[in-house]
């Protein structure tokens, strides 16, 4: 029933997912972003707390930090402060790198925030193979930081081929150290372009991991896997793309696209710095386009209310086409699996 | 005499949409799509105000609909019942 709420259109988004600036201090290999260096005119701070006040006035509910490292902006916890004085709950995806116990007692204070600090992998060797040399040891400290503290706090791990295999181990050291686990999906954007071929998990280990989600109520997924949800899950969910109908992306300069996936030149919506965020949720062309987007192709799946074609964006990103479903469905995995084996998988997924 | 209302829970969030009120509960996070149309102010409700108090039809049917649609709510934990109003 919801869907037709959603498809007709909200008056703003439900969340925002808020790149505030394309500045890191890592390099991983399958940065949606290919972030390091910050972006040449990123939001002022005025800027920021202005657009805030907007999200504000709109009702949206909660917004994502991301980036980049949102800690090595100065004024980030200005930028926090500003939502959780207005009543906007705010979650924010890091490294993990520049926490410590102060900077995590001060973001107990609001009680609006959660954490999810980035971990690729259960062992030491996977993770830092990903995410650079001595990653894994301190995104366990920040942790073990976090989870002594009342901040709800999430493991966020990506899921790729160097991973899959770790992942119920994940599952474990995340329930040790008394945090969650989120499992994300691995999108051929940023660096993650560069990576794709030789990172991507084959159809037989999304099958696999699919399936072990099917018992794990408590993993968290966002929407990322909603292509690929076996049946147990689908009440959890989502079960079409929420880009441009529940949420939306903000980048470092004011920018604002679909979704963090497509921040490309051609799903431009606008810039706050140039209209109102209003204007461009209601009004841009991109965004009409995506929510009147139907994927046709896939109309005659068995599954396709369950999913109704998946991620649009790696759709585009493999074969620049929205409308040509989602390469890595559940449907698609069953049928290279059972094509040739987990050895054929890969060469099968492809678009 | 009232003796018990319904407040918005407060890890909840409700705002007005064309179809009626949309919850969001920062906890799960989850989202609940009431068809309310305008039988009920979300204002009131996103300011900490009783339900009851955001009710704007006076019909009974009207009445009748909140009381379920306010159980409903209740069970799925986006709102939660005060002693008194």
């Amino acid at each position: 029933m919801s869907n037709r709420f959603v498809e007709a259109g909200l008056s703003a988004p439900v969340n925002v997912t808020w790149e505030v600036t394309l500045a890191c201090n890592l390099r991983c290999r399958h940065c949606l972003s290919a972030a390091g260096p910050p972006a040449p005119r990123e939001l002022t701070t005025q800027e920021a707390v202005g657009l805030v006040d907007e999200l504000h006035r709109m009702g949206v509910f909660q917004v994502n930090f991301g980036g980049g490292e949102p800690f090595l902006r100065p004024d980030f916890e200005d930028i926090l402060a500003a939502c959780h004085r207005r009543g906007i709950v705010t979650c924010i995806s890091t490294n993990g790198t520049l926490l410590d116990r102060a900077r995590v007692e001060r973001l107990a204070r609001s009680g609006m925030v959660a954490v999810q600090v980035s971990l690729d992998g259960a062992r030491r060797e996977t993770c830092d193979a990903i995410r650079g040399e001595g990653t894994y040891e301190r995104a366990l400290e920040a942790l073990g930081l976090l989870a002594a503290s009342p901040i709800p706090t999430s493991i966020n791990a990506v899921l790729t081929s160097a991973n899959a295999d770790e992942i119920p181990e994940l599952h474990d050291l995340a329930g040790a150290l008394g945090v969650a686990l989120r499992v994300s999906r691995f999108r051929p954007s940023g660096r993650g372009a560069g990576a794709w071929d030789e990172l991507r998990p084959d159809a037989a280990q999304l099958l696999g991991f699919g399936t072990w989600l099917a018992g794990r109520g408590d993993v968290r997924t966002g929407d990322s896997f909603f292509s690929l949800t076996p049946q147990e899950r689908m009440g959890l969910g989502l079960n079409l793309c929420g880009a441009a109908k529940l949420t939306c992306c903000v980048g470092p300069e004011g920018d604002v696209y679909p979704c963090a996936f497509l921040q490309m030149p051609e799903f431009r919506a606008g810039s706050v710095r140039e209209e109102p965020f209003a204007g461009i949720w209601e009004g841009s062309r991109v965004f009409r386009a995506l929510r009147r987007l139907r994927i046709r192709s896939c109309e005659s799946c068995h599954r396709f209310d369950r999913c109704h074609g998946g991620c649009p964006a790696v759709a585009y990103h493999l074969g620049r086409d929205l409308g040509r479903g989602d390469p890595e469905c559940l449907e698609r995995c069953v049928s290279a699996v059972a094509a040739g084996g987990p050895g054929r998988a890969r060469e099968e997924l492809e678009p | 005499m009232e003796t018990r209302c319904h407040v918005l829970h407060p890890s909840c969030r409700v705002r007005q949409e064309a179809f009626g009120l949309l919850f969001y509960d920062m906890q799960g996070p989850r989202l609940l799509f009431a068809r309310t149309g305008d039988m009920l102010d979300a204002g009131v409700i996103a300011r900490g105000l009783p339900v009851e108090q955001a009710l704007r039809a006076r019909a009974p049917s009207s009445r009748a609909a909140a009381e379920r649609l306010i159980l409903h709510l209740v069970e799925k934990g986006f709102l939660r019942e005060q002693p008194v109003c």
